[in-house]
């Protein structure tokens, strides 16, 4: 029972961070598209969603000690993480199909199916908030894990993945123009350009786009108040062990990392994101998302701690290494 | 139906560490790894009333085991007769049966990539054999048995004696019992 590979490793972390934040752009795309009133994000934000969810796919299967062997995490219906692929597999394509419908190719036939794009927005609104909300819920499902277990990790995890595609959504449009920009040479059709300027239906979609900022700020301020209501209430919460985690994260060996998501990956980006310069706008955008990928590390490193049973942490340290110069002689 | 248990009589563990070194070498465990570690509880109380009690751990071999229902690739599985193992050409490695075990008793090895754990020595148990660390312990502190056999030592000891499941609140339902 050494503590040696006994969690998950930083690129579970940044698979949860990219698969999270493709899911809430998705999910954030799909509302647009049903609710928008005829307009559409940008067609680099729409490609952004599935494109995450993929890069995240791949740090899943990197994480895996048999990664030629992935294809069985599709077995077991009864397994959060056979949930959460499935839904990213269904993601992936619908979300890729519905992006493209933005690129004006007679190849892309379907692309003027008006009921097609609602029926896969219908598809991303509910994958996208699965794959958004799933790794909370395979974490806050550990009943041996006491940072973790519980419902408000769900809560927290959802959040950030919105907040996330919020920002890369916002990012995404603005970098449209500079893309077609660039892409102009190669581009032969003039209504190309029109489509990678993200703008499908002008009037709304820059209402939208004006609107972003201040909805982040708004999520970034509901982040801070359930993060500080998270740790208080595992640190005065039911059990030692819960308690003893938060701590680690209130003044112990996390502390300077979780501080320093708080002030540059919440607080410093609410208030960029609140000024009316787009300079800072991005900034802000930028923070949120080196926030969203530090707390995901730090929640997933979160996992060290477990609720040992008794005698159990003694025992740990006592436990040879391997680095021990007679064993490494003699056993290994 | 049988249900493989196993019970724990503290009361005659001397923490010799015997079943550890059992398992360890039958098993051919690799350095970093141990199924059945024997934890030291105190010494707790004040001079010269001191009392220390040995706790022997290993894979509860739980009726509802979360470890199974996390596993993706239904490597891991809870046998008929209750023995929880895993079979290690589904494991894919991604960790998730150690995250969910509440008792930390499954193990990564980092040569094969894949998920180890304790399964009461089921090859020896299918030959009608007890596993290594029962066989061994020479305090007879470890019992094995089927606990759905009223005639059998461990159904009689659980039913007579005070015994308590480690982490019962989780609802796991263990296999193993202790006697205090």
């Amino acid at each position: 029972m050494s503590n040696k590979h006994q969690n998950w490793g930083w690129m579970l972390a940044v698979d949860f961070f990219f698969a999270g934040m493709g899911g809430g752009m998705m999910a954030i795309a799909a509302v647009v598209e049903l609710f928008g009133g005829g307009t559409r994000m940008s067609l680099l934000g729409n490609l952004l969603g599935p494109a995450c969810m993929g890069i995240g796919c791949g740090f899943l299967v990197l994480e895996l000690g048999k990664p030629f062997r992935a294809w069985r995490v599709f077995m077991n219906p009864k397994a959060i993480l056979t949930v959460g692929a499935w839904m990213m597999s269904i993601a992936m394509v619908s979300g890729f199909v519905y992006a493209v419908m933005g690129i004006p190719l007679d190849l892309i036939f379907w692309r003027n199916w008006a009921i097609l794009g609602k029926v896969l927005a219908c598809i991303n609104l509910v994958t996208g908030l699965t794959v958004a909300t799933y790794p909370g819920v395979l974490l806050g499902r550990q009943k041996g894990r006491p940072f973790w277990v519980g419902p408000g990790i769900m809560v927290l995890f959802m959040l950030s993945s919105l907040v996330t595609g919020c920002a890369l959504h916002y990012l995404s449009a603005l970098l449209m123009p500079v893309l077609g920009t660039l892409l102009a040479p190669v581009l032969t059709s003039s209504s190309a350009l029109y489509f990678l300027s993200g703008v499908v239906n002008p009037a709304p979609a820059a209402a939208i786009w004006h609107a972003l900022p201040g909805a982040i700020a708004a999520l970034l301020l509901l982040q801070l108040l359930l993060w500080s209501g998270y740790l208080w209430i595992k640190q005065s919460g039911a059990t030692a062990a819960e308690a003893a985690s938060a701590q680690r994260w209130i003044s112990g060996d996390l502390s300077l990392i979780f501080k320093g998501f708080m002030v540059l990956g919440t607080i410093a980006p609410l208030v960029l994101l609140l000024l009316d310069i787009p300079a800072a706008q991005v900034a802000g955008a930028v923070l949120v998302l080196l926030g969203g990928v530090t707390m995901r590390v730090l929640t997933v490193r979160s996992g060290e701690d477990r609720t040992f049973l008794p005698g159990e942490q003694k025992y740990h340290l006592r436990l040879p290494t391997g680095s021990e110069e007679f064993l490494r002689k003699n056993w290994l | 139906m049988i249900r493989y248990a196993m019970v724990m009589d503290t009361r005659r563990c001397i923490g010799c560490h015997s079943c550890t070194a059992a398992c360890k070498i039958h098993n051919e465990l690799p350095i970093d790894i141990v199924y059945n570690p024997v934890t030291t509880v105190g010494p707790v109380g004040t001079f010269p009333n001191l009392t220390l009690s040995f706790l022997p751990l290993l894979c509860m071999h739980c009726d509802n085991p979360p470890c199974v229902d996390a596993c993706p690739t239904t490597a891991s599985v809870r046998r008929e007769d209750g023995i929880v193992h895993v079979v290690d050409s589904k494991c894919v490695g991604c960790l998730s049966c150690i995250m969910a075990c509440p008792y930390g008793a499954r193990h990564h090895n980092h040569e094969s990539g894949t998920v180890r754990k304790c399964d009461f020595c089921k090859d020896r148990v299918e030959q009608g054999k007890l596993p290594h660390c029962v066989a061994t312990c020479h305090q007879k502190a470890r019992i094995f048995g089927d606990l759905n056999d009223p005639e059998s030592e461990v159904s009689k000891l659980v039913k007579n004696n005070r015994t308590v499941q480690l982490l019962g609140e989780l609802n796991t339902n263990p296999s193993v019992f202790y006697i205090y």
